[in-house]
């Protein structure tokens, strides 16, 4: 508010020296024009007008500081209206906070009520809870009482605890006692052991003997085989002696045999004689009975001959018989046949007389079927012309009663001219009536004439009815006869018909039985066809087989070609070059020569002169392999003779890795030691005869001093001092 | 393929019959053992996994025939198909897999597809060439190397196209046939049987 008030105060100074200046502004010109017009004899009145203008501008400022004030006092009247008019605003606000104080007073007061309310509450809950407390305090000391009473018990659990401490102590010192005597029984127990060790030591030395004398007994076994062998050959012999001295006894008869050998030769001369001619006898025997046989069969043949001969003269006489009875002239066979063809060819004769009635009737039935048609026709034309006749029937009825009428015409008309001539007397005929007359007659003429005329048409028509009939009788005679004729030719060609028929039926069953005959063929046929196609044929008619030129096959089948030639070639040259190697040696020269026409050959020359130094280098190296074998040998055998005498074994490769030892007082030369070599190097004794009776050493030197070397001397020791004691 | 799912055209026809060609003539030749089998690859087709070959000049061998037989299916000139396995020691047949094709010959004058799904005939090639697999195990066993060709019968009007000439039957002397399923397309009809040469032993 008062910012304004300065602005506008502020404008009414702006505005008063706005007007001042204008106002200053517009009195100079006038000031101007004064000074060129008056000079100095107007400075009076210039003075004057300077002091008039001092007073305006005075009175001005009077004013402006009129109005200054002026506006100073609105404002503050202004002010002070505003000023009370806040104060009444702020009276008005206090009194409303007055009430509202009030109002909150009343609700202080409703709350020190409610809250008093909840003191009595609380008062009363605070009661409440002391006595709870009193009971809580019961109870704590329940339970005190409780605890202690658990104090006790647990001290004398503690009491308890400690009496069994004391028990574990006890326990202990017996687990100690426990010990001690267990170690004294495994000390023991260690004791026996050794014990049983060498319980088990004795054992298998037991085990040794026992084996030993196992083979003991074995041999003895064998000892009594031999021997009773021995007694069995000995008595063998005993029974050879007795054999012996039989045979000396039968040579002593050998002279006597002689003899009777040289009587028998005699006797078997003799008897060889008579067998011979025993044997031409026996011949001759056998040619006999041969003969006696075919006699017997050639009499036998004669019987039945004659047997047959009468059969066949039975048969001659019945035939006879026969052709007496039948009158037939058949007195041989010739007649017979004769005969046969005779009636051969009636046969045909009738046959053909069948044949020529059969064509006849088959012409006799088209006649027939002709006959028919013409017979229709005939029929049709008879009734045509009974229709005609009928149409002309009438026609003449009609033309009757036409006469009929006419003729009663004319009558009338006579009648009536008559009774003209009757009435009229003849000079009263006129000429007009005997013109009419006239007339009448001419009329009556004509139709006379007509009447004639259709009295000759009837007849005319009757006559051709007559004649038609008369053809229809002929045609049904004829008719007649033709279904005779019929009918006989039927009858006598029946039996003929029937033979044919019959004929007929065989030929279709024959036909029959050929079509299915074809038949089965063509199935047959189209099964063949059929596997014919399934094994890939075709028709070449209709059908063509193609290919790719260069299918798989063509181009494997040309590879194999081209490798089997290439293999060919090689074979070739590798067979040139054989042979040529093979002739080599001797041909060097030669192929010196002619190493310009082959070069392998060419090629193959030098190695041959190599060859030759290569089989002098092979030949000298042989002889220096050998010269080394030998001289090996040598000092091998000097070396194990040298072993032999300073270690008195011999030692043998029998197997790889086996070697067998034999000592130099070995008491039998299969006594032996074998030794095998392990895989690690060790050396291993193997079970021998002679080494199941060193059981003693082996397990002394071996088992236990394990010492190949120690057990080989005590071994040597043991057998030199067998044999210096024996 | 074909344009439609449900019918068959005489090229989709065409194309069927070449493909199961393609693949029967794989799985012969990796069966029989003509070829090594490792270079046979494993694929998936018609449901079933078929081995195909990847040796580079099979290959391009058998694509060359079966574009060719592919054009000779569609102008239904093709009689038959026949696999020879030979024997390149004595040059002797040892065995033929005769495939019979009937075309339709109508089927090239009206171009309405025929009624049947390609799956039923999916499933028919399926157990031929299934059956295929199991003859091994009565055909005798090949024991010396072989090598095999492809015949095709056509019809005698047919001009010899180029890099193809006229062969015999290669018929195998003295023979046991085993005549295996047929499929169809309604189009063409595939007889398929295999002829082989009577052991010794039997």
């Amino acid at each position: 508010m008062s910012l304004n008030m300065d602005l506008e105060d502020d404008t009414t100074v702006l505005t008063t020296l706005k007007s001042f200046n204008s106002f200053i502004s517009h009195t100079e010109p006038p000031q101007r024009l004064s000074e060129q017009s008056a000079g100095i004899g107007n400075l009076q009145s210039q003075y004057k007008r300077s002091m008039e203008l001092l007073e305006a501008a005075d009175r001005v400022r009077s004013k402006n500081r009129y109005l200054q004030l002026d506006q100073e006092k609105k404002q503050m009247e202004l002010s002070h209206k505003r000023a009370r008019f806040e104060l009444e605003k702020t009276a008005s606000d206090s009194a409303r906070d007055l009430e509202h104080e009030v109002d909150r007073n009343q609700d202080l007061l409703g709350r020190i009520k409610k809250l008093e309310e909840r003191e009595t509450g609380a008062a009363k809950n605070l009661s409440e809870q002391v006595e709870a407390n009193r009971a809580l305090r019961k109870n704590l000391e329940s339970l005190n009482k409780k605890l202690e009473e658990q104090d006790t018990k647990v001290n004398t659990a503690n009491q308890t605890i400690s009496s069994l401490k004391d028990e574990i102590r006890e326990l202990k010192q017996k687990i100690q006692n426990q010990s001690s005597t267990i170690s004294t029984q495994s000390l023991e127990n260690q004791e026996l052991q050794e014990q049983l060790d060498l319980q088990r030591r004795k054992y298998q030395e037991v085990s040794q003997l026992c084996q030993s004398f196992q083979a003991a007994q074995s041999s003895c076994s064998e000892h009594i085989i031999k021997i009773k062998e021995l007694e069995r050959r000995l008595a063998l012999q005993e029974q050879d002696v007795a054999i012996v001295e039989s045979v000396k006894s039968e040579v002593a008869k050998v002279p006597d045999l002689e003899k009777e050998l040289k009587r028998l030769r005699e006797d078997n001369a003799f008897l060889r004689e008579s067998r011979e001619n025993c044997s031409l006898l026996k011949e001759e025997v056998e040619g006999l009975r041969r003969k006696l046989e075919r006699m017997a069969k050639t009499k036998e043949e004669l019987v039945n001959m004659e047997l047959e001969k009468e059969r066949l003269a039975e048969k001659l006489q019945a035939w006879e018989n026969l052709g007496q009875s039948t009158g037939l002239n058949i007195r041989k066979p010739e007649d017979l046949s004769r005969e046969v063809i005779q009636i051969q060819q009636r046969e045909i004769a009738l046959k053909e007389q069948n044949y020529t009635l059969n064509s006849r009737v088959r012409s006799v039935e088209r006649s027939q079927s002709e006959l028919r048609a013409e017979l229709s026709q005939q029929r049709s034309k008879t009734l045509e012309e009974q229709k005609k006749r009928e149409a002309q029937d009438s026609l003449v009825r009609r033309l009757q009663k036409r006469v009929l009428l006419l003729t009663k015409e004319r009558d009338g008309m006579r009648a009536i001219l008559e009774s003209y001539d009757t009435e009229l007397a003849p000079t009263e005929y006129s000429p007009q009536l005997s013109k009419r007359l006239r007339e009448a007659e001419d009329v009556l003429q004509k139709t006379q004439n007509h009447n004639a005329e259709m009295e000759v048409q009837l007849t005319k028509a009757q006559e051709e009815t007559g004649t038609l009939k008369l053809q229809l009788q002929t045609v049904e005679l004829e008719l007649e006869s033709l279904k005779k004729q019929q009918t006989s030719a039927v009858d006598s060609t029946s039996l003929v018909n029937k033979e044919e028929v019959s004929i007929l039926r065989q030929k279709i069953e024959d036909l029959e039985a050929e079509r299915q005959r074809l038949e089965e063929q063509n199935n047959i046929l189209e099964m063949r066809l059929e596997r014919h196609n399934l094994q890939g044929d075709y028709d070449p008619v209709k059908t063509r087989v193609l290919h790719l030129k260069m299918n798989p096959t063509t181009v494997a089948k040309q590879q194999r070609q081209q490798e089997v030639e290439a293999l060919r070639e090689e074979v070739t040259r590798l067979r040139e070059l054989v042979r040529s190697l093979q002739d080599g040696g001797a041909l060097v020269h030669s192929q010196d020569d002619s190493s310009m026409h082959t070069p392998n050959l060419g090629l193959s020359l030098p190695p041959s002169k190599e060859v030759l130094d290569l089989r002098k280098q092979m030949e000298s190296s042989e002889l220096r392999n050998q010269r080394l074998k030998e001289v090996f040998q040598r000092k091998i055998q000097e070396f194990r003779t040298v072993c032999y005498v300073l270690t008195g074994y011999q030692m043998d490769i029998t197997t790889e890795n086996q070697y067998r030892l034999t000592s130099v007082y070995a008491e039998h030369m299969d006594d032996s030691l074998l030794f095998k070599k392990g895989s690690n190097g060790s050396m291993q004794l193997m079970e021998t005869e002679f080494s199941k009776t060193l059981g003693e050493m082996v397990a002394l030197h071996l088992h236990h001093q394990k010492s190949i070397p120690a057990f080989l001397s005590a071994v040597t020791l043991d057998l030199f001092s067998r044999q210096t004691t024996i | 393929m074909t344009s439609t799912l449900k019918g068959i055209t005489l090229k989709g026809s065409a194309e069927l019959v070449a493909e199961f060609f393609s693949f029967g003539i794989n799985s012969i030749l990796y069966q029989r053992g003509i070829y090594p089998p490792e270079t046979f690859t494993r694929v998936t087709h018609y449901d079933m996994s078929l081995q195909l070959t990847t040796d580079s000049k099979l290959k391009n061998y058998l694509t060359n025939v079966v574009t060719q037989l592919k054009e000779w299916l569609f102008e239904c000139t093709v009689q038959k198909l026949v696999l020879v396995i030979t024997c390149l020691e004595t040059n002797e047949v040892l065995e033929r897999w005769q495939f019979d094709i009937e075309c339709d010959k109508s089927a090239k004058e009206s171009s309405a597809p025929r009624e049947k799904s390609i799956k039923t005939i999916q499933d028919e090639i399926r157990s031929v060439i299934r059956q295929i697999t199991a003859t091994v195990t009565f055909l005798p066993l090949l024991e010396t190397p072989c090598s095999f060709d492809l015949l095709i019968y056509t019809d005698k009007d047919l001009a010899v196209p180029e890099k193809w000439e006229i062969s015999g039957p290669q018929i195998i002397d003295q023979s046991e046939e085993v005549r295996l399923r047929s499929f169809t397309t309604s189009i063409h009809k595939v007889n398929s049987m295999v002829a082989y040469k009577r052991t010794d032993s039997v």
